[in-house]
């Protein structure tokens, strides 16, 4: 027993109406990568949370060290020498690296041998050294805010180093990079097993685990189906045990049948609150029946080409036209009514309206026309009427129907709701963004086949998504963004992921 | 260690179940938070040397809910309910005018400010004329609910166009009105013994003074009617209307409003503007019903107690009436509870005060109880569980 670092002996957690873990064992080996994977809602992160102290278990034993855990509590972890690196960051953006990392416990010294003082000129120079001996630089004054998602994490890597934790945990630490940068952390992963630490992987993604870990636990809906060797395990078998049956990972597209442009884009400039362009001569256009993508790295400007054809956000040149309408100035009402649907980037932030119905919210947009509304005065029958249909027809899952809040329900089914609510406005065009972030495999199938089932019916659809593989599954054109322009617009099958992600780091320009 | 955790039955907890689910929440928590602020105030009266339930009795009497000793001439209990009632009324539009804003996400600080406005431009316009009554009172409410809105839209404007948060422009307005209008009264409507405006005449005035009924003569506060009218009306609209769905969508997340095509600037300036008309009319209600003249110098409390009153009624209006209710059976039984019993008469405000603060908590409150009730139904499906496992133990048992 002595040879685990990490042991975790019938660990059950219930929460009110799920069994989050059922008598869950794993046993972990000092200096191992240990995947654990399933899918959302499969009970990976509450496991880890309990190891990290942040909720206790209603039963079973978790030994570090060969030694029980008495108390949950993540500071006692961190004495324990366990880190985390959350899925979500959490860092101050107005404070430098250094002050981040060292945040909780400055190292202090004596201004004038009196007065205490955080003392960060010391800490810079340890940071900077911890990051070169890890082969993550950074530059440790730089704030927060002025740093890329992929150097904000390797920020949260360096706090758990920081704080000498020697039991590493990722959660979903890949969600957010590109394919490059992957691979970039896949290798400060292994180079940290090297230095003799142990690692804790959570994702749902087969591949990364092929590539670096060494076993893998395998959650299903709160159980453990498997403990296997990666390199004797199939990540077909994986995926099987995963999911609990058999899946596809390809989906079956028809061939596509162009018609004519529904949505055009001509040299669209969209500028930010300083006056910087973050869109910079964008153009391109949608057929009808085509599935438009704009793949590149979080924050080139792809959200905001959506927000500006949405008409959140103003565009400063350019000239949008859907549906034959020059839309460039016109209200975002009046871009819903010509015929523009938008499933937008942050679904809790715009796209519901949290403490609302789920009834209300299905009907956001339409609220106001008949027959959900006479005279004025809304028709609570019509509104109920046609929730329940939509309701049943998305399969959109919730605790009391068309009177849930929406706050309660899961981001799947948030989800749901909001692609339930826009298909039905039956527009000529849909814009997508990020359509599955964040969801389980099963959700993320179900949106697939509504994005192609709409595409099949002659819809434009404009794709905007950070997950590359989304992208090569599903897009007929594939334009690439990177600081504000469209490096290259390309027929799909004409590209390969390789070079699409070149061109996404801006190295493959023309 | 099974055994033991089998032992462990889930004590019933009667707090939890008197406080209920959500929906009985929005109810029982502020009936909470105002058990709380007077048991806070009893303790101070006991502190003080009085006897908190003679005092608590004594706001009552003095909102004419319950029988004084002894009574002047011409005066009983209804007398003492109606005056109650004109006092209630300004109430019950201030809180309804907080709330509006409130729905839309903004917080209109302004009401006492607007009150004042409103009641002044009514009384040197309508207040000094000759104009009979049928025209006078009507022209009154118009005249006091059109300078509201003017004021509420003026905040409006200030806040989509140029950024300047509500809060701030109208307690900067507040202050403007109450000195300007002081400045004003001074100069040309004071009445020279009351140092107050001049009194406005009986015809413009929103509550009638010595109505002989029988042997009693009593004040009649007929903005009382409108006030209960302007409740189903204000509950209605929210609740119903497309104007109401739009205002509390921008309040709840401006953000997915506008993505859903909502016009936001419209609908604060719309909702700025309503907040103003109730806040006048409480106003005309205050100044030119109960008062009667205005004091220069001074903003009504009424604007200020009426957020207390929209926190503790969680900013329904039927909430609101019931909360608006409780709040001027303190302010105005404090009168009497000092001349009865001796009970300071801060100590009615700082009740008031207290409940704010508890009702503030009501957030706080919400929270803590569904931790507790999500840790008690964990318990309870852990113990259904070793039940039932218990009972197949036991069929395994017998087969």
């Amino acid at each position: 027993m002595d040879e685990y670092i990490v042991e975790m002996r019938h660990i059950t957690k219930r929460f009110p109406g799920i069994v989050a873990n059922d008598d869950i064992s794993i046993g972990i080996k000092k200096g191992e990568i240990f995947a654990l994977l399933g899918e959302n809602g499969a009970g990976k992160s509450t496991l880890m949370s309990i190891l990290f102290g942040m909720y206790e278990p209603d039963e079973g034993e978790v030994y570090i060290r060969g030694e029980k855990v008495e108390h949950f509590s993540p500071n006692h972890a961190t004495e324990l020498n366990i880190g985390m690196v959350h899925q979500h960051f959490k860092l101050v953006s107005n404070y430098t690296i250094t002050e981040n990392i060292i945040l909780g416990m400055e190292p202090k010294r004596r201004l004038g041998g009196l007065l205490p003082v955080v003392d960060v000129k010391n800490a810079d120079k340890k940071i900077a050294d911890l990051s070169r001996k890890y082969g993550l630089e950074v530059d440790p004054t730089q704030k927060i805010e002025n740093l890329n998602v992929s150097m904000q994490q390797r920020v949260e890597i360096l706090k758990m180093l920081y704080r000498e934790a020697e039991i590493l945990i990722f959660d979903e630490p890949t969600a957010v990079l590109t394919p490059q940068e992957v691979e970039f952390l896949l290798d400060i992963i292994r180079e940290m097993r090297k230095m003799g630490k142990t690692i804790i992987l959570i994702t749902h993604k087969l591949e990364e685990i092929k590539q670096v870990a060494e076993r893998c636990a395998i959650l299903c809906q709160g159980k453990l189906t498997a403990v296997c060797d990666v390199a004797q395990t199939s990540t077909k078998q994986m995926a099987s045990l995963m999911v609990g049956r058999d899946v596809s990972f390809e989906v079956e597209k028809k061939p596509p049948r162009f018609g004519k442009e529904v949505l055009q884009v001509e040299h669209l400039v969209v500028k930010n609150a300083d006056g910087f362009p973050v869109v910079n001569d964008v153009s391109f256009g949608v057929r009808s029946g085509e599935i438009f993508a704009i793949a590149g790295v979080a924050g080139n400007g792809q959200v905001e080409i959506a927000d500006a054809v949405a008409g959140m956000v103003q565009c400063a040149e350019g000239k949008i036209t859907l549906a034959d309408a020059d839309i460039t100035h016109a209200s975002t009402r009046a871009r819903i009514e010509k015929g523009l649907a938008y499933i937008p980037e942050d679904r809790q932030s715009s796209g519901l309206i949290l403490d609302f119905s789920l009834g209300d919210n299905l009907l956001l947009k339409r609220y106001y026309q008949e027959p959900y509304c006479e005279k004025g005065i809304l028709q609570r029958d019509a509104f109920e009427k046609k929730s329940r249909e939509l309701i049943e027809q998305f399969d959109i899952r919730s605790g009391q129907g068309e009177k849930t809040t929406v706050r309660s329900m899961s981001g799947g089914n948030q989800q749901k709701a909001i692609v339930a609510r826009e298909i039905e406005l039956n527009t000529p065009c849909i814009i997508f963004v990020q359509p599955t972030r964040g969801l389980d495999i099963g959700a993320i199938e179900h949106i697939h086949e509504q994005i192609l089932k709409e595409r099949d019916k002659g819809k434009a659809i404009l794709l905007i998504s950070l997950e590359l593989d989304e992208i090569m599954k599903l897009a007929d054109t594939i334009g690439i963004i990177y600081n504000g322009q469209l490096l290259k617009i390309a027929a799909a099958e004409t590209l390969t992921t390789n070079e699409v992600g070149q061109y996404m780091m801006g190295v493959k320009a023309e | 260690m099974k055994k033991e955790n089998q032992k462990k039955k889930t004590r019933p907890n009667l707090f939890l179940t008197i406080m209920g689910d959500e929906k009985r929440q929005n109810i029982s928590i502020p009936l909470f938070a105002i058990l709380l602020s007077l048991i806070a105030g009893a303790i101070l009266m006991l502190i003080l040397g009085k006897n908190p339930i003679d005092a608590y009795v004594s706001l009552l009497q003095g909102c004419g809910l319950l029988p004084k000793a002894n009574y002047a001439g011409g005066k009983n209990m209804f007398t003492d309910f109606m005056s109650f009632l004109d006092i209630w009324t300004p109430m019950i539009f201030a809180s309804l005018s907080v709330a509006v804003a409130y729905k839309t996400g903004l917080f209109n600080i302004g009401v006492s400010g607007q009150m004042l406005l409103g009641g002044f431009i009514a009384s040197i316009t309508v207040g000094y004329s000759d104009l009979p009554a049928y025209v006078a009172k009507p022209l009154v409410l118009v005249i006091s609910m059109a300078v509201g809105a003017l004021v509420g839209a003026l905040i409006g404007i200030l806040k989509y166009r140029f950024n300047i948060n509500e809060v701030v422009s109208a307690i900067m307005l507040n202050y403007i009105f109450q000195y300007m209008l002081s400045f004003f009264i001074l100069t040309f409507f004071v009445n020279p013994i009351t140092r107050q405006s001049e009194t406005v005449g009986e015809n413009a005035r929103m509550t009638l003074q010595n109505v002989q009924i029988g042997e009693l003569k009593t004040v009649v506060p007929l903005g009382f009617v409108i006030a209960l009218v302007i409740v189903v009306i204000t509950h209605y609209f929210l609740k119903y209307t497309r104007t109401g769905f739009e205002f509390k969508a921008v309040g709840a997340n401006k953000k997915a409003a506008v993505y859903a095509g909502i016009n936001d600037r419209k609908n604060i300036m719309l909702s700025m503007s309503l907040s103003g008309a109730l806040a006048g009319l409480a106003g005309a209600t205050y100044y030119m019903g109960y008062l009667g003249s205005i004091q220069p110098k001074t903003l009504p409390s009424t604007g200020f107690d009426a957020i207390a009153v929209c926190l503790l009624g969680n900013s329904n209006p039927i909430g609101i009436l019931a909360a608006s209710f409780l709040i001027s059976i303190i302010t105005k039984g404090g009168t009497y509870m000092n001349s009865a019993i001796g009970v300071p008469q801060e100590i009615s405000s700082l009740i008031t005060g207290l409940m704010l603060v508890f009702a503030a908590c009501g957030a706080y409150i919400r929270v803590r109880l569904y931790r507790a009730r999500e840790k008690r139904r964990t318990m309870e499906e852990n113990e259904q569980l070793t039940v039932k496992q218990e009972g197949k133990e036991k069929e395994g048992a017998v087969k």
